[in-house]
């Protein structure tokens, strides 16, 4: 059964069909299609859990969903490590921290 | 496999924010449908992007994600329990009077 998830990155959100059985590294190959960001510089956050998805393990078995929220970060230049999360948020957003 | 740019058309709210969905759920939209595929040389046909500078960035998402909620489970008989497509009651109006715009 097909599904969606809404990969975001700043001001952009892909929405990608994906299936529970596809691994993280079969969705980061959807991703480098679109973004033409090489898979080994994106990774992949869920953004409810706040877990990093790893590549050899499929949705399902990381507890992504339907309509999730997953953070998509890209590798520094000439370093190792990935920018930060940066989701620019908008008023009404079911992601968002509830205001208090 | 194998989605590339060309499937996709990425939608573009007042705020500058930009979803990025594939063409077939953005046909769920007759609007979009028509600026898609019309011949009549749309620009935004040629770049795959349209711009809607009045509608808003929460309002334009949950379009998107309706239009991938549509795609699901229409006719889809293999389906059961279709969930509801849960709308907050501050974006009622506002999405209503997108939703007219679009004709979805």
């Amino acid at each position: 059964m097909s599904m969606y998830v809404r990969v975001k990155h700043k001001k952009v959100t892909y929405f990608l069909h994906v299936e529970p059985s596809d691994s993280i590294l079969e969705v980061k190959e959807k991703l480098q299609a679109l973004s033409e960001q090489p898979v080994d510089q994106q990774r992949l956050t869920l953004v409810s859990t706040g877990q990093v998805l790893e590549d050899g393990k499929t949705l399902a078995e990381q507890k992504v969903e339907n309509d999730a929220v997953v953070a998509l970060q890209y590798k520094l230049p000439d370093s190792d490590q990935y920018e930060e999360i940066d989701i620019q948020k908008h008023d009404i957003d079911d992601t968002a921290e509830p205001h208090s | 496999m194998g989605i590339t740019k060309a499937d996709t058309v990425k939608l573009i709210s007042a705020e500058g924010f930009e979803f990025v969905i594939h063409k077939e759920a953005a046909m769920i939209s007759n609007t979009l449908k028509n600026m898609l595929s019309s011949s009549g040389g749309f620009q935004e046909t040629e770049l795959g992007e349209v711009r809607f500078p009045e509608i808003s960035t929460p309002i334009l998402e949950k379009l998107c994600q309706f239009f991938y909620y549509k795609l699901r489970y229409t006719n889809s008989a293999a389906v059961k329990n279709v969930p509801e497509f849960k709308i907050e009651p501050e974006i009622a109006i506002e999405l209503l009077m997108a939703s007219n715009f679009l004709d979805c």
